[in-house]
């Protein structure tokens, strides 16, 4: 498990982390929210030694995280970067090796992975005669080739196209599933909704939310409910107390309540005004627990 | 896994893949050319020994009696040595003369005429002791038939034997020319290959796959590494001009060995190293400081005028005197003692103290170089954007 403990950074004048604090479970994918420069990279940064923090800690197993924790490790920095000239199947059996493979363990490993990635037969180009897509693929079998217990990745979906999406997601299922933890960072709130079981949600330096998409969604004080009533022109709701409406459809009304609301009555009230054909009560989606969380 | 095998696989990539780079092996081929030409081109010049104290003499008619003998008398006593070729008639000879196939001829008219000889022009250093010979074999073929001893002839023909008081060392053109050699194949060496780590630290910067590097390898490791495989390849470079340039002399006979030979060439290959190491670690440092290639040259700015002058220092000043007091002084100034030690080696003219005293100050300046530099590499190396300053680089590291 990794566990992120009050973590503070600080560049300059600028804040990057103040006193964050969140886990990642093995199996599980977490999705790492947060606005641009709320302190995503500056966390993986630091659990890979690249930034120093100024306070806090970064546990592996309940051991402070040093360099030997980081050879199982995977890692997909924001910034893609690989050996331009170098060839892709020497490339994927040198970070192999970095992370403590023997020549012909990554030799085996790399020859798998390209098949995995659907690049066998380019194991003997260079990277630069790779099309953007591919690179992107070595890239990802960059952090996977020695069979990482956490995956560490920097908006992995970034730049993807529908294709290299499904594959990524895919290929970050089968890891979970291994039992590997990955913790990734993503701006697609739709995407990560879908493929994610957890979330942690940083803005500001702080963890504003984290836990169990479903969790997270239930224990949220708020509900939508969506009512179309047949020639009413939601003129039934009008008085009713403890109702915001959101937007008004013809026939279809878009409300938020409470989690405590008086369903049967508004139901009851809505009958009364005409032929019920919808009645969808749901708790919030993520993006709206996002923007609900990251609000100053 | 341990430091050491993420070093050496930093320097394995490094050699393979800078290895089999064409970069590599135009500057291998470039660098084999120009030992070559270092070699050959003072000998094609004229230099000061240009190989041009054994010539071949045309001779035209028939020479007086005893004019082989005296002649080689002659030579010998310049340390020449001449070998005679008879020739048909003069315009043969002229026209050997002039295309230098023959270094002159002698015309021997016959009937006792006054015998000419034909030169290029007048600088032609074998026309004393081809004029000695003939002036003797002729004056002695007249006193011989006037009924005096030959052999008391001969032994009045000898000419006086030469005492040196102060000899000339016979090694001392060659020790010359290692020792300019080996300057110019230090600077082409450390500079190259100090200029490949600036370039790779860049490239690797700039590509950003420093970041998925550093993931599992220390910053002052990669730099290591980086130094360690380039270094090796750089030796390899190296050792090629050095057999190429000795097989080439020796096989030609361009020169002999001078006993120095062997310590020059171990000062040779450790200054290489140390220089290196200083140079390139360095330079290494600085290209961390950079962005983007276009920025690399200015960054190594500093560093590639304190070699050019240290190079050209050694060249002309160390040369000229190398057992002044510039040269000695030089010896104990670590960017610059590189270049001035082994040329001082090469020509005999340094203390076995001053030798390893060098050496101590040159290890300890890259220990401590590598260390700070290892902090700035670290601080600057993972930082994208504008070009950052030394200052700002260092205090990274802390934050």
């Amino acid at each position: 498990m990794l566990e992120i403990v009050d973590l503070a950074k600080r560049y300059g004048n600028v804040i990057a982390l103040d006193g964050a604090s969140f886990v990642a479970r093995p199996g599980r994918l977490v999705g790492f929210l947060g606005p641009n420069g709320a302190g995503k990279t500056t966390t993986m940064r630091c659990v890979f030694g690249l930034a120093t923090a100024d306070r806090g800690r970064t546990l592996w197993n309940g051991m402070e995280i040093d360099r030997l924790a980081r050879l199982r490790f995977g890692y997909m920095p924001e910034q893609r970067g690989l050996y331009q000239r170098m060839r892709v199947g020497d490339q994927l059996s040198y970070f192999a090796q970095h992370h403590g493979m023997t020549a012909r363990d990554a030799a085996v490993a790399t020859a798998r992975w390209l098949e995995r990635l659907g690049l066998a037969d380019r194991a003997k180009s260079k990277l630069e005669e790779l099309s953007h897509g591919n690179q992107q693929r070595v890239q990802l079998g960059a952090a996977l080739v020695h069979d990482p217990e956490l995956l560490v990745l920097d908006e992995p979906f970034s730049g993807l196209d529908p294709i290299g999406i499904a594959t990524m997601s895919e290929i970050l299922h089968e890891r979970a599933a291994a039992g590997v933890g990955v913790l990734f960072s993503s701006h697609q709130l739709d995407l990560v909704e879908d493929i994610c079981e957890d979330v942690v949600i940083i803005a500001r330096g702080r963890i504003a939310a984290q836990g169990a998409i479903d969790e997270l969604r239930a224990a949220s004080e708020r509900r939508h409910l969506d009512v179309e009533v047949e020639g009413a022109a939601g003129r039934w709701l009008d008085g009713l107390a403890g109702v915001t409406v959101l937007e008004r459809k013809g026939d279809l009304a878009r409300l938020l309540v409470g989690a405590d609301v008086d369903l049967a009555g508004l139901l009851a009230a809505a009958s009364s005004a005409g032929a019920v054909r919808r009645f969808s009560f749901q708790p919030p989606a993520l993006s709206e627990l996002f923007m609900e969380a990251v609000q100053p | 896994m341990s430091r050491r095998r993420a070093i050496w696989l930093v320097a394995r990539r490094e050699i393979l893949e800078r290895g089999r780079s064409r970069a590599f092996l135009v500057s291998l081929g470039l660098s084999v050319v120009i030992i070559l030409a270092g070699i050959f081109i003072p000998g094609l010049i004229g230099g000061p020994d240009g190989g041009v104290r054994a010539t071949t003499v045309g001779v035209v008619g028939t020479p007086p009696a005893r004019f082989d003998e005296n002649l080689a008398a002659a030579a010998a006593q310049s340390r020449m040595h001449v070998t005679l070729k008879p020739i048909a008639d003069l315009a043969t000879a002229d026209a050997s003369v002039n295309d230098d196939s023959l270094g002159a001829a002698i015309d021997f008219p016959a009937g006792g005429a006054n015998p000419s000889l034909v030169v290029k022009d007048r600088g032609n250093p074998f026309i004393q002791v081809l004029s000695n010979a003939v002036v003797t074999s002729r004056a002695g073929a007249i006193l011989e038939s006037a009924g005096i001893d030959p052999a008391e002839l001969a032994a009045a023909a000898a000419p006086p034997t030469v005492r040196e008081l102060t000899p000339s060392d016979p090694n001392r053109d060659t020790a010359f020319l290692f020792a300019n050699v080996g300057v110019i194949l230090l600077f082409i060496s450390i500079f190259t290959f100090g200029t490949w780590v600036l370039t790779g630290v860049v490239e690797e910067k700039q590509s950003r796959v420093v970041e998925v590097v550093l993931s599992t390898v220390a910053a002052r490791d990669l730099l290591m590494g980086k130094v360690l495989g380039i270094g090796l390849l750089g030796l390899v470079q190296l050792v090629a001009m050095v057999t190429v340039g000795l097989g080439a002399g020796l096989a030609t006979g361009r020169f002999t060995l001078p006993p120095t030979t062997g310590s020059a060439l171990v000062q040779l290959f450790l200054w290489f190293g140390l220089g290196y190491a200083f140079y390139s670690t360095a330079l290494g440092v600085l290209g961390a400081l950079a962005s983007r290639m276009e920025e690399a040259s200015n960054a190594s700015a500093p560093v590639s005028i304190l070699a050019s002058v240290a190079y050209i220092f050694a060249l002309i000043v160390a040369t000229d005197d190398p057992g002044g007091l510039p040269a000695r002084i030089a010896t104990f100034i670590p960017p610059v003692s590189p270049m001035v030690v082994p040329l001082r080696v090469a020509l005999g003219a340094i203390e076995p103290w001053e030798i390893v005293g060098s050496i101590a100050l040159m290890v300890a300046s890259i220990w401590l170089l590598f260390v700070l530099g290892a902090r700035v590499y670290s601080g600057a190396v993972l930082r994208t954007g504008a070009k950052i300053g030394l200052r700002d680089a260092w205090r990274q590291t802390r934050q």
